[in-house]
């Protein structure tokens, strides 16, 4: 990372979008960016994917809202966000400021409002491409819908390639059967990429009171309990695709992020870990860079998809 | 803040960081009630009090979140920081801390949040603690008396419990704070029966003007503190706490309802718009308790 040359090695393709290196944040654990700025120079990340935005702003679930379980932790903040206006007025200015790609993650109750938020950002200055988030399990009107079903899910990725002229990449959930036939439906759809997986549906409860922590009773359950869960999909899916795939599930650290590499992701998000290490993102990207010193590897695309088995 | 808050004092927060802190000591004082005390770099200096950190326990792996801790007390012992935390053992995280000795390292988040804003002008200060609310109220008390130089300030403690043995910080907080008035769930000591009592019943005499309430503790006692305030028109600030995954606005787990018009109601982050907060910013009807 300190000269060209490291830039170089590290720099991939996701979709047309080219980051100086594998490793981004995950929406919803980044906040808009700004939250973390002052533990970090936000610049060496490859990029930023911002907290998930709607058409109108979210209030999101009642408290509890969280609870930590066995290496992991349960939210149902319920997709609370400040509305895609309010991201372009509010928060993207001070993201200009950076020399880092944005991704907007975006959210709709229908095709059309997907469509619409889309649209709305591409016009926007500042803004490099779109993650669609189909997958989020906490709000009953939500994308849980089109997550599960490959018909849905199709749908609303043509829709949002129609929309709009940036790369477009879909966020799956893993709480499906089988999640190759939602990826290869959502390739097929047009897709320029996928973000795999988003959180594992689950539940906490109170014995003393016997109600569930969480006021949502369910939850997204994340942290390095999902982490073989999601090196699982992310290699069934990247043979089953030929778009790129972005792993996400569980990374701490930078050994995690290479398991996803290997498994065959060609970029990874960090989640979760941000909560309790706001500088782990720049951890995890020298830990990288001082693998492929050590492992004598030229470039970071010639480390994806080398599992042997 | 209208205008009952009058000037506040500006105070120079310092910026937050991830650091170690390394535990002097970590003493149960009483059934899973405990005291640590560590030092901390010297950027910690200068938190404001209500501020809070995020801890957790050094090169382990449990538990996973940090957990936030007001700032109980901080100052020097020969030219190093010290950082008091004062905690009860309510669930797997604060066990795994409990168990922490003298040497080991702790990770720590901080200093975050907004804390208390000390009105000037104001000549009696009146805090509000039910049992384990002491923790910011102390550290309150401390710099009121560190920073009122000239002002003569009178710095009264309504502090209750279930019964003496929660009582904590008696001996410090009777150097800081006079008059004392004690309360307890068993009449142990003191008044026999919830502290917002004694609060009520002397409210008419505190004096709108002059008085500034700051309340920590369950959720039903700063509701009526609150309650209180707001009839005889007495500025008052509170300490919150809820769940929180990150303590920097990130996770969104730490909401809490604002008051307002309807259309205006919305979630604000305990551990980013607060953990003190105006009374009157919150909806109190909204939570449970």
């Amino acid at each position: 990372m300190k000269d060209n040359n490291d830039s170089r090695r590290l720099a991939v393709d996701i979709g047309g979008l080219v980051l100086k290196n594998p490793v981004m944040t995950a929406s919803g654990t980044f906040g808009y960016g700004e939250e973390y700025a002052s533990f970090m120079d936000l610049n060496v990340l490859g990029a930023i994917v911002v907290k998930g935005l709607s058409l109108v702003p979210r209030e999101g679930n009642p408290p509890g809202r969280i609870m930590e379980t066995a290496s992991g932790m349960l939210n149902a903040v319920g997709l609370e966000n400040v509305g895609v206006r309010a991201f372009i007025d509010e928060k993207l200015p001070f993201l200009k400021g950076y020399d880092v790609p944005v991704i907007a993650n975006i959210l709709g109750d229908t095709v059309d409002e997907y469509c619409e938020v889309a649209n709305i950002l591409s016009e926007a200055e500042g803004v490099h491409a779109l993650e669609v988030n189909i997958s989020c399990p906490n709000v009953t009107r939500g994308g849980i819908g089109f997550g599960v079903d490959p018909g849905l899910a199709s749908e609303v990725t043509e829709g949002v390639k129609k929309a709009t002229e940036l790369p477009v990449i879909v966020k799956l959930t893993p709480n499906v059967t089988d999640i190759t036939a939602i990826a290869k439906s959502v390739e097929t759809a047009g897709a320029d990429a996928l973000s795999l997986i988003n959180t594992l549906t689950g539940l906490s409860i109170d014995i003393e009171r016997r109600i569930p922590h969480l006021k949502n009773i369910t939850g997204g359950l994340s942290g390095p309990a999902i982490k073989p869960v999601a090196l699982r999909m992310v290699w069934e899916v990247a043979q089953a695709v030929s778009i790129p795939v972005i792993g996400v599930g569980g990374i701490m650290e930078a050994d995690d992020a290479l398991e996803f590499l290997i498994a065959g992701a060609r970029a990874v998000q960090v989640g979760t870990a941000n909560f309790i290490n706001p500088r782990c993102t720049v951890e995890i990207i020298e830990g990288i860079a001082a693998y492929m010193e050590r492992k004598g590897i030229d470039d970071i695309e010639n480390l994806t998809g080398t599992l042997k088995t | 803040m209208g205008g009952l808050w009058g000037d506040v004092v500006a105070m120079e927060a310092p910026e937050k960081s991830i650091e170690t802190g390394i535990i002097i000591s970590n003493r149960e004082i009483f059934k899973d009630h405990f005291l640590m005390i560590f030092k901390v770099p010297d950027s910690f200096r200068g938190s404001t009090p209500g501020q809070f950190v995020m801890l957790r326990r050094g090169g382990g792996d449990l538990p996973f979140l940090g957990r936030p801790f007001s700032i109980h007390s901080l100052y020097s012992i020969d030219g190093e920081t010290v950082m008091e935390i004062l905690y009860r053992v309510s669930g797997r995280g604060t066990a795994l801390i409990s168990r922490l000795k003298c040497d080991d390292s702790v990770m720590i988040l901080g200093p975050l949040g907004r804390g208390f804003d000390v009105p000037r002008g104001k000549k009696r200060i009146v805090l509000v603690a039910g049992g384990m609310g002491i923790a910011p109220l102390l550290c309150l008390a401390e710099s009121l008396l560190r920073e009122s130089g000239d002002e003569s300030i009178e710095t009264t403690l309504y502090f209750g419990a279930q019964s003496s043995h929660y009582l904590f910080g008696i001996d410090r907080l009777k150097r800081l704070c006079s008059p004392l008035k004690l309360s307890t769930d068993d009449g142990t000591v003191g008044y026999r029966g919830p502290v917002t009592d004694l609060v009520n019943r002397d409210a008419p005499s505190f004096g709108r003007d002059e008085s500034a309430l700051f309340a920590c503790g369950p959720y039903g006692m700063i509701r009526e503190t609150a309650r209180i305030a707001g009839e005889y028109s007495i500025a008052c600030q509170v300490s919150l706490e809820e769940k929180m995954a990150c303590g920097i606005g990130a996770c969104l787990g730490c909401a809490v309802r604002a008051s307002g018009e309807k259309r205006s109601k919305r979630f604000m982050r305990i551990c980013t718009e607060g953990p003190v907060f105006d009374s009157r910013e919150i909806d109190w009807d909204y939570h449970e308790g």
